[in-house]
């Protein structure tokens, strides 16, 4: 079966190793079927050699969390991300992976008012205890009200996605509320762009990915503004838009794409102004989202604008591999995610720290069903802005 | 919603195996190792057995039969029995990170891959050992002894991936070994399975110990006498200052002679390695670490110790690089700046890839006082065989590391790349040289042992792995060429070829 993946794509892998240690599925199975060199030398087999999709040959490509570390470990270069993907895309397209519910629920994070009410209903009913929230990996309260965004101004855009808005809205406001004491009018994107598309591009949803880029291009396009991200992945794949859809418009638009700690570490000044008397009394540890780290390689900004709010900061020494969340996998494979995400538990138990700062939300959902105290880095920023120095 | 129902559907559904093997020829034997390690440690699946048929060599000759993930010394030893009741060969596996196609598996033996067995057993600070499982990768072990103020001496290139087990079996170098020797100077003690699936400790804690060296002669055999199932390792202090040079010239020649006059001067440094321009154009398009690209060559020196002796050292040495025609030395200003310039160094073979998407490596040694003829003839070679040379090596030790980088996809290229590799080899024995530094000899070089040892020395050779493997079930096929092994047991038997379908 053709893959279509990019020959010079394939070749570039030397098979030397050195992403083994930095592959989460290895470091669990050690087992070279769940190691990005052993995930290309099947893709390879399979588009070269005829080798059949064998039920391994899926599985080997569905373990895959897609972190990318092995992308930042490979010294050849390899764009392994680009090859999951376009073959994630060839085996959906044939129906041999992301089965129909997987796609339906896809589908459902571009209906923004549909997926807002089905989150309260879910929260409704776990209230009631008819929903066995930790056996589906839901984290164990969902919000059944959420605040209203207002948008304060023009200046920049808050992409404030899906899911993330649904569950996690009070951490855009947290965000809207740090970046406004920079002295910037905040616009939260909420209906105009309801999703990313990260999760359709992950499933091998390439035609849903690229209609909702383009969805996106379209409704933040109005002038030049920033686009602002507090997600690590969604901001991964709006800075992807370029590639995905290849023209002009969506590579200028990718451009405009930061995460919000790149913007806010470039205006660190104007932030610090408003610094309270004393930061919060708390020893944190920051930990890196694949996407902000080896996506879009822009994680060193979280310490820098994080570090001055926060009594300590603490780094994890686990060389930043993956907690095992990406994306719906924590839901997917839920026993390598729980496996993978132990080793980040034990990493932060190490650390001395009592509070994790994620600038991820699936992160953040994924280590908090495991006990930690989880907030968004700039959620700790507005709280020490509020706080007037008696944290 | 319907993410949550399916998500719930397929919990509740789980357990069931998607596929199982149907006609297969290892069904019996796969079975048998399934009732005694336990069936989520075997996997018989083409995918599996195709991605441990090879290395990360370019050999791929035979194919594996079932592979095995044992998690204990007692499943290894059933493993190897178990195999021998079927009369099949047994090829142990580490991360798979050997250039000379050691692991890659020829016939259809079983394939047991020892990654699983990754624990540090023990730390015994007074012995100044510490027992660790062969899985345990070699980075990771020097992490672990960090607290400790301890590492692990030896550093192969590979070190982040590559496991002890591995490097206990090729008895690997790397670039730290100038000063502190190669593996086998920190192993002291090996828990061994033989080929009859006895268990036995090789060595002790002991300074002298009685008998026979057995640990010595172990070391290195290539996974050909027995598995390496433990190891006690030495620990090593870690220094007290380290300096890092960084030393460029305008020619090579002038580079390679400064390796020779800073050890004539009596000074041994940790380690001198030795990049030509081209390798540097590689590593700094991945790692950014440094490197000036505009220099013909650079050396890498570092020289650790008391703070005191550090620094006379470092001095010394830029004195020689500069009598010697140095452009320029550099010292690294802090630890990060000596971490990226090592992680560039240590990337370098991968960073091939930058170039061309092929590479076939090279592991010769040469008297330091040839570094610079033999280097000559190597870009010579490669220039008439319509090749790209990169040199990255251990100079300090005149160990050679040319890379042959091709695009195995352009026909003929095969067999430009292999004549070329046999006149490299053939350059280096000419002036005295060994077949292999620190990568081991496994398929690649096998067939050059004889332009270096005469009959009678691999046929002593031959008998001392038969002292520990009389019917050659470990690794069979390996290192001694086919004259001089018992290669031709029925294991060997060409298998089907084919893995898939």
């Amino acid at each position: 079966m053709r893959l279509g993946l990019d020959d010079d794509e394939l070749t570039s892998c030397v098979a030397c190793g050195l992403c083994l240690p930095h592959c989460p599925t290895f470091v669990i199975t050690g087992r070279d079927t769940e190691s990005p060199r052993g995930r290309i030398a099947l893709m390879r087999a399979v588009q070269n050699e005829g080798a059949p999709i064998t039920a391994e040959v899926l599985r080997s490509m569905e373990t895959c969390v897609q972190c990318l570390g092995c992308e930042t470990a490979c010294p050849s270069g390899v764009p392994f991300g680009h090859l999951m993907e376009t073959t994630r895309a060839a085996l959906a397209a044939e129906g041999r992976i992301t089965p129909w519910w997987q796609r339906l629920g896809l589908r459902l994070l571009r209906h923004r008012r549909l997926l807002l009410a089905g989150s309260t209903l879910l929260a409704l009913a776990g209230r009631l205890g008819l929903v066995p929230a930790r056996r589906l990996g839901l984290p164990a309260r969902l919000p059944l009200r959420r605040g209203r965004h207002r948008a304060s101004g023009s200046d920049v855009w808050l992409f404030t996605g899906c899911v993330m808005d649904a569950w996690q809205r009070h951490t855009h406001l947290a965000v809207q509320r740090v970046l406004e004491a920079t002295g910037v009018g905040v616009a939260p994107t909420a209906g105009a762009a309801p999703c990313c598309g990260a999760l359709h591009a992950h499933a091998g949803l390439a035609t849903d990915a690229g209609a909702i880029a383009r969805q996106v291009i379209a409704a933040l396009s109005v002038d030049g503004r920033p686009v602002l991200v507090d997600s690590a992945g969604c901001g991964a794949a709006m800075k992807h838009y370029g590639r995905l859809l290849g023209t002009a418009e969506a590579r200028e638009f990718s451009a405009r794409v930061l995460d919000v700690h790149e913007w806010l570490a470039d205006r660190l000044d104007a932030l610090l102004a408003n610094r309270p008397a004393a930061p919060l009394a708390l020893t944190v540890a920051v930990q890196d989202p694949c996407h902000l780290r080896h996506s879009q390689r822009s994680h060193e900004a979280v310490p820098t604008v994080l570090g001055p709010f926060v009594r300590e900061l603490v780094s994890l020494d686990d060389d930043g591999l993956c907690c095992g969340a990406g994306g719906a996998y924590s839901m997917l494979e839920p026993e390598l995610a729980t496996a993978i995400r132990s080793r980040k538990t034990a990493a932060v138990e190490r650390s001395g720290a009592s509070v994790v700062a994620s600038a991820n939300p699936g992160c953040s959902l994924h280590l908090a069903a495991a006990g930690l105290d989880v907030r968004h880095p700039l959620e700790l920023v507005a709280q020490a802005l509020d706080s007037d120095g008696d944290s | 919603m319907a993410t949550l129902l399916g998500a719930a559907a397929r919990r509740l559904g789980r357990g069931a195996d998607r596929a199982a093997p149907t006609a297969d020829p290892d069904a019996a034997l796969a079975a048998d190792l399934r009732a005694a390690i336990g069936s989520e440690r075997v996997r018989a699946d083409a995918a599996a057995r195709y991605l441990v048929s090879r290395d990360a060599s370019i050999y791929s000759e035979g194919t594996a039969g079932p592979l095995c993930l044992p998690t204990s010394t007692e499943q290894v030893a059933a493993c190897v029995r178990i195999a021998a009741d079927h009369g099949r060969a047994v090829v142990p596996r580490g991360a798979g990170t050997g250039l000379a196609g050691g692991a890659a598996p020829l016939g259809r033996p079983v394939v047991l891959s020892l990654t699983r067995m990754n624990e540090l057993l023990s730390v015994d600070l007074d012995n100044g050992v510490a027992w660790v499982q062969p899985g345990m990768v070699n980075l990771e072990l020097s992490r672990r002894l960090a607290p400790y103020g301890m590492h692990y001496a030896p550093d192969p290139s590979s070190q982040q991936a590559c496991t002890i087990g591995g490097n206990v079996a090729t008895n690997s170098g790397g670039p730290h070994c100038l000063a502190y020797g190669v593996t086998s100077a920190h192993v002291v003690s090996l828990e061994v399975v033989l080929s009859d699936a006895s268990v036995v400790t090789l060595g002790d804690l002991t300074a002298e110990p009685a008998g026979y060296d057995l640990r010595g002669a172990f070391v290195g055999s290539e996974g050909m006498c027995g598995i390496t199932t433990a190891a006690a390792v030495r620990l090593t202090p870690d220094p007290a200052a380290v300096r890092t040079l960084l030393i460029a010239y305008d020619d090579v020649s002038s580079c390679a002679a400064t390796v020779g006059a800073i050890i004539a001067d009596g000074i041994v440094p940790a380690a001198i390695e030795m990049l030509d321009q081209r390798c540097v154009g590689a590593i700094e398009d991945f790692a950014r670490a440094g490197y000036p690209r505009d220099a013909a060559a650079v050396l890498l020196v570092e020289v650790d110790g008391p703070p005191g002796g550090v620094a006379v050292a470092a001095d010394r040495v830029a004195e020689i690089a500069a009598a010697n025609g140095a452009v320029s030395v550099r010292a690294a200003a802090d630890d990060d700046e000596r971490a990226r310039l090592w992680k560039g160094r240590k990337s370098a073979f991968g960073a091939v890839a930058n170039i061309l998407p092929d590479y076939y490596l090279h592991d010769t040694v040469v008297p330091r006082s040839r570094l610079v003829e033999v280097l000559e003839q190597v870009y010579e070679i490669a220039d008439r065989y319509d090749l790209t040379a990169l040199n990255v090596f251990h100079a300090g030790d005149g160990n050679l590391h040319p890379i042959l980088a091709f695009d195995a996809r352009v026909p003929g290229t095969m067999e430009r790349v292999h004549a070329a590799g046999r006149e490299i080899i053939e350059a280096s024995l000419a002036v005295g040289g060994a077949l292999s530094g620190e990568h081991g000899i496994g398929v690649e070089k096998r067939d050059y042992m004889e332009r270096m040892f005469s009959d009678a020395d691999l046929d002593q050779q031959s008998r001392l792995r038969a002292a520990f493997d009389p019917h050659c079930r470990l690794n069979p096929g390996k290192v001694l060429p086919s004259a001089h092994s018992c290669a031709d047991i029925g294991s060997l038997r060409a298998a089907d070829g084919k893995i898939w379908g």
